[in-house]
């Protein structure tokens, strides 16, 4: 028994991101995205009876799902957190679906996000705070920069082994930013960026530039998932759930056997799989970007391209929502914000106004199918979705 | 120091580094680990490394947020591959930053820094 599209999206919503919460804190920010979301969906508080979070932005973590649930004062049937870093969303989003296909609740609502702290990986007490004890012991000692030199190590691999130039990454940022500028919800929306701007930006951790690095902000969003045939009577165009894989291959990158082939190979073969769709069938990506590597490694890994050959993919395409096939339309994290584990859920919220057609200015033609990918720690766990607005 | 790390760098005086291996799969192991990861069923034994190995990937931190580091940048921050296959965060010393490159040999040294008495990798003049 397979449960592709016996589940759908039926609400959700997302907050402006922001630098700044003005003194909210994440379970405000939480709360009013929640409402937002049932709002979206048609229903009432009561008609929630699952409840799956992504881990908290701040505070104290030990019990989060019953703090939240407290907080919104629900009762739900079905609750848990999902913990699989920036792909936390779209695991989220399948958890739900599993929750709901297997009877354990009717309406699951799946929350992200919160209030950016910038003490948080900031110094090294933050640093040191997202790290494994393996990661304390054999990497801190060697100065490493936290996500940013492990993506370093990636994007330096990938430039030696297939030719990937740096002209090549900062385009995925230049497009990217391209889809923002159409996007009032975008943290950075108001100018275009050239790849000379992105390539004269500070060079990080070689080769990674300051324009190719995510900005943590604040933020939420949530998604409700139903099932099929109770969410093609609610008042949204349905969003079923027609592929889901997932894949882990290890933690800190230093135990990768191949540092530029991600689990995403796997994680998109398996979505695939169960939607009976292909890459070629897709109308629209929507893929984690916490930098330009990432997403050029998916693209390859999801199968869109030969191995290797993503680099010179993106450089002779229009990936931006005038293209052939779009890239991350709402303009990915890169120029969306990354607000909190939300960042993972934008992916997931822009593909569902795109397949409904409320993307506004930014709406692609073409809107039937969209590939969705999580992508947490370093290509550590994959959460891979295929989304339809047909049922079959 | 943590019992594990005081295991794998017991050698330390007399500048080797130790590296676990399974007798039952004959593969090496890192980092340590009481049971063997590969198999699940080897105990492992502790073996020297040949210290040598080549730079699998590298980059140049331009800026730390790591108060430790903050004044030591530019620096490489290496994943080096030794001989034995298995594959070890480091630093590469006494290597300007314009001249890392993937695949440059190198071999093991000692240093002190700010976390303890480190094994680090120096490049090897070819």
């Amino acid at each position: 028994m397979t449960i592709r599209g016996r589940t759908a999206i039926s609400g959700m919503a997302e907050l402006k991101p922001l630098i700044d919460a003005g003194g909210r804190s994440s379970m405000e920010l939480l709360a009013e995205v929640a409402a937002l979301a049932i709002e979206d969906a048609g229903l009432k508080k009561s008609d929630i009876d699952g409840l799956l979070l992504t881990p908290p932005a701040e505070g104290n973590g030990f019990m989060w799902p019953a703090q939240m649930a407290e907080y919104l004062k629900m009762s739900p049937s079905y609750i848990n957190m999902v913990e699989l870093g920036g792909a936390s969303a779209c695991a989220a989003a399948t958890r739900a679906a599993l929750g709901v296909a297997a009877g354990l609740c009717k309406h699951c609502l799946c929350l992200s996000g919160g209030i950016w702290d910038p003490q948080v990986f900031n110094d090294q007490e933050g640093k040191t705070a997202v790290m494994s004890k393996a990661e304390m012991e054999y990497e801190l000692p060697y100065g490493p920069m936290g996500f940013n030199s492990a993506y370093a190590w990636i994007a330096q691999r990938h430039m030696y082994e297939f030719g990937t130039t740096p002209e090549q990454m900062a385009k995925i940022a230049v497009d990217q930013r391209q889809n923002a500028l159409a996007n009032p919800e975008a943290l950075f929306n108001e100018q275009a960026l050239s790849i000379e701007d992105v390539l004269n930006s500070p060079l990080i951790v070689d080769p990674i530039h300051r324009l190719e690095i995510v900005r943590p902000c604040s933020g939420a969003a949530a998604v409700i998932v139903s099932s099929s045939e109770i969410a093609a009577d609610m008042p949204q165009l349905p969003v079923f759930l027609l592929g889901m894989g997932e894949a882990c291959s290890h933690n800190s990158i230093v135990y990768s056997d191949n540092i530029t082939l991600s689990p995403v190979k796997d994680s998109a073969r398996r979505a695939f799989a169960m939607a009976g769709q292909g890459p070629g069938d897709m109308d629209l990506l929507s893929l984690y970007d916490c930098y330009p590597i990432t997403v050029i490694i998916t693209i390859e890994d999801a199968g869109f391209c030969p191995k290797g050959e993503g680099g010179g993919w993106v450089e002779s395409r229009d990936l931006t929502y005038r293209g052939p096939l779009p890239l991350n339309t709402h303009g990915g994290q890169l120029s969306f914000g990354q607000p909190s584990y939300a960042g993972g859920m934008s992916h997931l919220t822009e593909a569902v106004r795109q397949l409904r057609g409320q993307a506004g200015k930014r709406q692609i033609k073409n809107h039937r199918l969209a590939f969705v990918n999580g992508n947490g720690g370093v290509m550590s766990t994959q959460s891979s979705l295929i989304l339809g607005r047909d049922r079959a | 120091m943590k019992e594990r790390e005081k295991e794998s760098i017991k050698d330390q005086e007399d500048r080797s580094l130790s590296i676990q291996y399974c007798p039952t799969c004959a593969q090496y192991i890192f980092y340590p680990r009481a049971l063997c990861p590969h198999c699940w069923q080897g105990v492992p034994e502790w073996k020297e490394s040949s210290g040598r190995g080549k730079v699998y990937t590298y980059t140049v931190v331009r800026k730390s947020y790591l108060p430790e580091f903050a004044s030591r940048v530019p620096y490489i921050y290496a994943l080096v591959e030794l001989a034995e296959g298995i594959r070890l965060p480091s630093n590469i010393i006494d290597c300007p930053v314009e001249q890392i490159r993937i695949g440059m040999q190198v071999e093991l040294a000692w240093v002190q820094g700010d976390f303890g008495f480190i094994p680090v990798f120096r490049r090897i003049e070819v």
